[in-house]
């Protein structure tokens, strides 16, 4: 009972204690954060929340944590680091830095980081280890490390230089900092080095050879070469091109320069850049100012070899010879620095106007050169005498000689001139088509002699070699000789001579010599045809007379024969006449009347209508106006207009035609059957026994002269019905049938000759069968001509 | 019936087992014991969740209680005595809880101060002998009264600030 009481009071108790117990002050969060900050808002309390709001945290407390960490972290932490830390606003934690830098002067705001001195010795003391073990250190490097900015590091590390860290730092660049005996040992090692190098010497090299410090070699070095420890320079600056020179080299360099020039009196500039002379012009000019050096494109060549040149030249002139500088030049030029060089010394020899220079190094005195083109004077003569009695036509033009080309081939009678024909043919005809440069290319010749540039490669030097020849050949009325053959003349007559130098001097007096052929040529032709036009002349022309009159005789005498045929057949044979001795006469004439000025040709009986034309058209004008007739008259149809021509013409060329009378009529139809009868009794063809017996017994029958084409044969047969004798008649037309035949089958057997082959002999047979009975007859046909001729010879 | 904040808190006050009054002396002590307990439980419940309105006591038999309970008007605290004796047939009849101070000031009280419960109080109570104890007479009696009353007196003017009193 007791002691439920007892527990009655205790709960009593219990039950006091439970009331009189704090109450729980409960907020709830939303009006927490909002009561605070209306405090915050109206200045009453000072306090930030953290990241998470969870938090209110008093600014001192801030700044006692900052500190806190600060030490926790040894005395660096970043503010980014710390913000997550505190775990407040990072602006809070920002402004509480700023103002503990600014209260604490021994805490320093670096990037954004807390750093403290505490830090910085321990830093200091760091690098120094590293400075003792390494002889230097890299600011820039320690940056990279400790990630700090290079100038605060400067600044620290100087401020502590010489009390923890034990080194010194470069004057020129800041940025290093070494302890005195890694710069001695530096500095005895560039000394050794750089007293060993004897030639020009890229830095940049030796600092990645030798790995030595960029900056440290510079200042040491150039305190070296100040101080004169090292006996050399250096070109280039602090950069990455410097380059060490030392005297030795620069010295040695001069000295072959010098030696050089001594000895070879030339210099290239080739081989001074190889020596390492990067500008030797400018080097030579002011090495050698005194002495007068002249500057070739890639040579400079000193007076000797200039004075020597202009002596030899100068020797060449004088004497009347040629020398070749070639030995005396220096073998490195190069054929432009020749030309100029050469040039040069000719100006300066003032010996341009009597030498000339030749394949570049050959000068050559214009005296020599006349003396050259002498030794063809006789050889010219000789020639121009053959080439008058060869081929006096090839005075008339070029052009007629294109057309005429092949009757000259034929007339030609000298092997050499064929050739030259020929070759000459081609050249005209292929200067027209083919090589529309060729002009161009004489041009290119023309230049290059004016400007002795000195040969160009082989190719175009052929080339241009053949061109000119074409050229003058179309230029010159007269060809002379090929260069060929001048340059063996030339080569006979001048000798030791190098080949390309007789070449060039044969193309270069090329020109005077045909000039100077032509000019024989002319004058040996005049004097040709003067010395034929003495007694002579006379002879040929009555000659001519006599010729002439027979012929146009024989024209009239054909003309009335021609009259006893229809109009066809004598349209025909007119034709004929005309196209055959007609020709002959006009020709004649024609050839007469050129020869007076001296445009002949040897047979007058080859002269083409086109060749007529070109003479015609040489001709003076009163000689010119009956011929041109004459000839017009040969391509109509009628052998009377000719007859009536003929008179004129003759007349103009000073002949006299005489009137035919009976006695001479007969004498020219004798001889005419006479003719016929010596020319059938030698024939074997059927065909043209055949024509001449018709013709022949025409004439017997009508006491006419016939003049016909083969064509006209059986109209001449048919003339003949009724004025022969029936046998005879019979005979002819089964003669003539056979002829016929014949002929048919011979136009065939081309065609057939296979078909011959195959269908057995059958035709082949019958051919031969009429070739028997053809030659069975032949001699009877024959024998009515030749029979007769003795009743009608009693006749007559 | 009472408000939800109420209700809420009578629920979570552990309802009381043994039904007997001060006259059974063996079975009081139980009855009593369970009482402590209960108003323990509340008062707890009320500090924590910052509900905390009234201090009381008893004597050494629990029969008469007394203490002090307070109402928050305007951020302004009022505070007030309270007492009541344990009827002899508690719990079948609940307490009547008075409130000398008020006594004639306003009409919901009867003579000597003691508050008029509500009408529904009554059977409530009734509804749940012997399950009620003190700590429900306190939730659901004192507690509506004094919120219904005391804004409505001080409205009147009949309650005046003390000065003194401010203190939580």
């Amino acid at each position: 009972m007791a002691a439920d009481w007892e527990e009655i009071r205790r709960l009593a108790a219990d039950f006091q204690r439970a009331q009189f117990a704090d109450t729980v002050q409960r907020l709830s969060e939303r009006n927490c954060i909002e009561i605070v900050a209306k405090l915050v808002g109206d200045k009453q309390l000072d306090v930030v929340h953290t990241l998470d709001g969870k938090e209110y945290i008093t600014p001192s407390q801030i700044s006692r944590e900052i500190r806190d960490e600060l030490y926790v972290h040894g005395g660096r932490v970043n503010i980014v680091d710390l913000q997550q830390i505190i775990h407040v606003d990072w602006v809070h934690v920002e402004s509480r830095a700023n103002d503990i830098v600014k209260s604490d002067k021994h805490i320093q705001l670096v990037l954004g980081q807390l750093i403290d001195e505490n830090y910085l010795d321990q830093l200091a003391e760091e690098v120094n280890d590293k400075l003792q073990e390494t002889g230097q250190v890299n600011i820039a490097e320690l940056c990279k490390n400790f990630d700090l900015p290079g100038d605060f590091l400067t600044e620290v590390l100087s401020k502590r230089l010489g009390r923890i860290v034990q080194g010194q730092m470069d004057q020129y660049n800041r940025g290093v900092i070494f302890t005195q005996a890694f710069v001695s040992r530096h500095k005895a090692r560039i000394c050794g080095l750089f007293s060993a190098v004897t030639r020009p010497t890229p830095v940049n090299n030796l600092i990645g050879l030798y790995g030595f410090q960029e900056h440290l070699l510079y200042s040491v070095l150039e305190e070296l070469v100040s101080s004169g420890r090292l006996k050399g320079a250096i070109v280039g600056g602090r950069q990455d091109k410097a380059v060490y020179i030392p005297d030795i080299y620069s010295k040695t360099q001069s000295t072959w320069v010098d030696s050089f020039l001594k000895q070879n009196g030339y210099l290239e500039f080739d081989a001074l850049t190889r020596l390492g002379i990067p500008d030797p012009v400018s080097y030579i000019k002011k090495r050698f100012k005194s002495s007068k050096l002249l500057f070739l494109r890639a040579v400079c060549v000193g007076h000797a070899i200039v004075d020597q040149l202009e002596a030899s030249v100068e020797e060449a002139v004088n004497s009347g010879t040629w020398t070749d500088l070639q030995p005396m030049l220096p073998s490195c030029l190069s054929p432009e620095d020749i030309g100029i060089l050469v040039n040069q010394v000719m100006r300066t020899a003032n010996v341009h106007s009597s030498a000339r220079i030749l394949s570049s190094t050959v000068v050559v005195s214009e005296k020599f050169i006349g003396n050259c083109v002498s030794l063809f004077d006789d050889f010219m003569q000789q020639r121009a005498l053959k080439e008058i009695k060869n081929n006096p036509v090839f005075l008339i033009t070029e052009e007629d000689m294109k057309q005429a080309a092949a009757m000259v081939e034929s007339t030609s009678s000298s092997k050499k001139d064929k050739r030259e024909e020929q070759r000459r043919k081609k050249a005209t005809e292929g200067s027209g088509s083919v090589k529309g440069g060729g002009g161009g290319n004489a041009r290119e010749i023309r230049i290059r002699k004016t400007k002795k540039k000195g040969r160009r490669d082989e190719d175009s030097d052929e080339e241009t070699g053949t061109a000119p020849q074409r050229d003058r050949n179309k230029q010159m009325e007269v060809p002379f000789m090929s260069l060929e053959e001048v340059t063996a003349v030339l080569e006979k007559h001048v000798c030791d001579c190098p080949e390309e130098m007789l070449s060039e001097l044969a193309e270069h007096i090329m020109r005077p010599l045909t000039k100077m052929y032509q000019e024989v040529v002319r004058t040996v032709f005049m004097s040709s045809t003067k010395a034929t036009s003495g007694a002579s002349r006379k002879q040929s022309v009555k000659d001519l007379q006599e010729e002439i009159n027979n012929l146009c005789h024989n024209i009239r005498l054909f003309e009335k024969g021609t009259k006893l045929f229809s109009d066809e057949t004598q349209a025909n044979i007119s034709k004929h006449i005309l196209k055959t001795v007609c020709s002959d006469v006009t020709n004649i004439l024609l050839n007469f009347a050129a020869a007076e000025f001296m445009v002949a040709v040897e047979s007058p009986s080859s002269i083409t209508n086109e060749v007529r034309v070109k003479i015609l058209g040489k001709l003076p004008e009163e000689t010119k106006a009956p011929l041109m007739k004459l000839h017009n008259s040969l391509n109509g149809k009628s052998i009377e207009d000719f007859l009536t021509n003929v008179d004129p013409a003759a007349e103009a060329c000073g002949f006299m035609l005489k009137k035919g009378d009976k006695k001479r009529e007969r004498q020219a139809l004798f001889q005419h059957r006479q003719a016929l009868t010596e020319q059938l009794k030698v024939t074997e063809d059927p065909a043209l026994v055949l024509h001449l017996t018709s013709v022949l017994l025409f004439q017997f029958s009508t006491h006419c002269m016939l003049h016909a084409p083969g064509r006209c044969v059986p109209q001449i047969i048919g003339t003949l019905v009724g004025r022969i004798s029936e046998d005879q008649q019979r005979l002819l037309s089964s003669y003539q049938a056979l002829v016929v035949k014949q002929l048919v089958s011979q136009s065939k057997k081309p065609a057939r000759a296979q078909e011959d082959a195959d269908a057995g002999t059958e035709e082949g047979d019958e051919a031969e069968a009429v070739r028997k009975e053809l030659l069975s007859l032949t001699n009877e046909v024959k024998d009515l001509v030749l029979k007769p001729r003795k009743t009608s010879v009693n006749d007559d | 019936m009472a408000d939800e904040v109420t209700r809420k808190a009578v629920s979570e006050i552990p309802l009381l087992k043994t039904n007997s009054g001060p006259r059974d002396k063996e079975l009081w002590v139980q009855r009593l014991r369970e009482e402590y307990l209960a108003l323990i439980k509340y008062v707890e419940n009320n500090k924590t969740a910052d509900n905390d309105w009234f201090r009381l006591e008893s004597n050494k038999e629990g029969t008469r209680w007394f203490g002090k309970c307070w109402y928050i008007h305007d951020l302004l605290k009022y505070e007030f005595d309270i007492e009541f004796d344990i009827p002899v047939t508690y719990p079948a009849t609940a307490p009547e809880v008075a409130i000398p101070e008020l006594d004639g000031k306003t009409a919901k009280m009867y003579r000597g101060g003691k508050i008029c419960l509500t009408d529904h109080f009554k059977p409530l109570w009734a509804r749940n002998v012997p399950k009620f104890g003190l700590a429900h007479l306190m939730a659901l009696g004192l507690g509506p009264w004094l919120a219904v009353e005391i804004p409505d007196l001080i409205a009147k003017g009949l309650i005046q600030h003390k000065e003194q009193q401010n203190n939580s």
